[in-house]
């Protein structure tokens, strides 16, 4: 994929990352403590019944995910420099641009007159090659 | 279940029944577009540029001018953006009511993110244009070079094979 290609996907990843983290965290918080009357909830009965917060910790999700986030924005700024220098504005590609399409045309054109002149020689060793061998034939007597 | 068959093409190939004969006798193909057309009831433009921001209503974050420096304004974004996350999470501890207006700066970000990398398409289409056209040189050169050896060789060998007949 070209490198342009590349950064876009790169940015889609970067904010793919954000809202997921974002969200993740929003779903497995803890609710808010609102006055310090409330009793405390139940903990969590068994760990194990709830798979999300067993396999990865709420204090370990958010160290993952960042990690990831970071790592993403790190690869943006490395496909950033991976960026062929921009040589010139456009007029100068432009000018670029005229300047191989003559060179073009004259090559072309040369191309063409070594082809037009091989083809005549072409032609004229095989009229030649004609005339040898029914030369070649005519001398030869019928035994 | 009822199917539909195709449309029928439309009538104007008896305009061309003596096509191979004559090319001329039938009409010519209708020239391309200019400029807006229809089609299936909303209009397109032919002419294929890039709308700027403001043409979107979106402001835009990394300065104006006739040379960007791109390779740095993506970076300096890319840090904008990772500043900014950090703020939405701040803010959702401390003050989570307030959460619209980060959000909202973070999507401005992304757009310019994607607007300064789709105003890089139309230099890298110059760009891949400028290499072909270097590559189809090389090539024509290349070329031209092969010919005039094997014109070298042939006429070589026929030298040496009337050499060769003449000392018979």
């Amino acid at each position: 994929m070209d490198i342009i290609s590349q950064l876009q996907e790169q940015v889609n990843t970067i904010a793919a990352l954000a809202f997921n983290t974002f969200g993740t965290l929003q779903r497995d918080a803890h609710p808010v403590k609102l006055s310090p009357n409330y009793p405390d909830p139940p903990p969590p009965s068994n760990p194990t019944e709830d798979p999300a917060t067993a396999a990865g910790n709420v204090s370990e999700q958010p160290k993952l995910m960042t990690a990831a986030l970071v790592k993403a924005a790190k690869q943006f700024d490395a496909l950033v420099a991976a960026l062929p220098p921009a040589e010139g504005g456009e007029e100068v590609q432009l000018k670029r641009i005229a300047e191989l399409q003559a060179e073009n045309d004259a090559v072309g054109q040369e191309l063409q007159r070594q082809l037009e002149a091989a083809e005549k020689e072409l032609k004229e060793v095989q009229e030649l090659f004609g005339q040898a061998t029914d030369n070649c034939l005519n001398l030869k007597r019928p035994d | 279940m009822a199917t539909a068959t195709y449309p029928p093409p439309p009538p104007y190939y008896r305009l061309y029944k003596d096509y191979s004969q004559n090319p001329k006798s039938a009409p010519e193909p209708p020239p391309p577009i200019e400029g807006t057309y229809v089609c299936f009831g909303s209009n397109y433009t032919t002419d294929d540029v890039l709308p700027t921001l403001e043409e979107q209503g979106v402001r835009q974050l990394y300065p104006k001018g006739p040379n960007i420096d791109f390779k740095k304004e993506l970076r300096s974004l890319n840090r904008e953006l990772q500043l900014h996350i950090l703020e939405l999470a701040d803010v959702l501890v401390e003050r989570p009511s307030q959460y619209a207006r980060r959000v909202e700066e973070i999507s401005l970000i992304f757009k310019n993110l994607h607007h300064l990398l789709n105003s890089l398409r139309p230099h890298q289409a110059r760009a891949t244009l400028i290499h072909i056209l270097e590559l189809q040189i090389q090539r024509r050169k290349q070329a031209v070079e092969d010919i005039k050896r094997r014109r070298e060789e042939a006429r070589k060998l026929l030298k040496e094979s009337i050499a060769t007949l003449d000392g018979n």
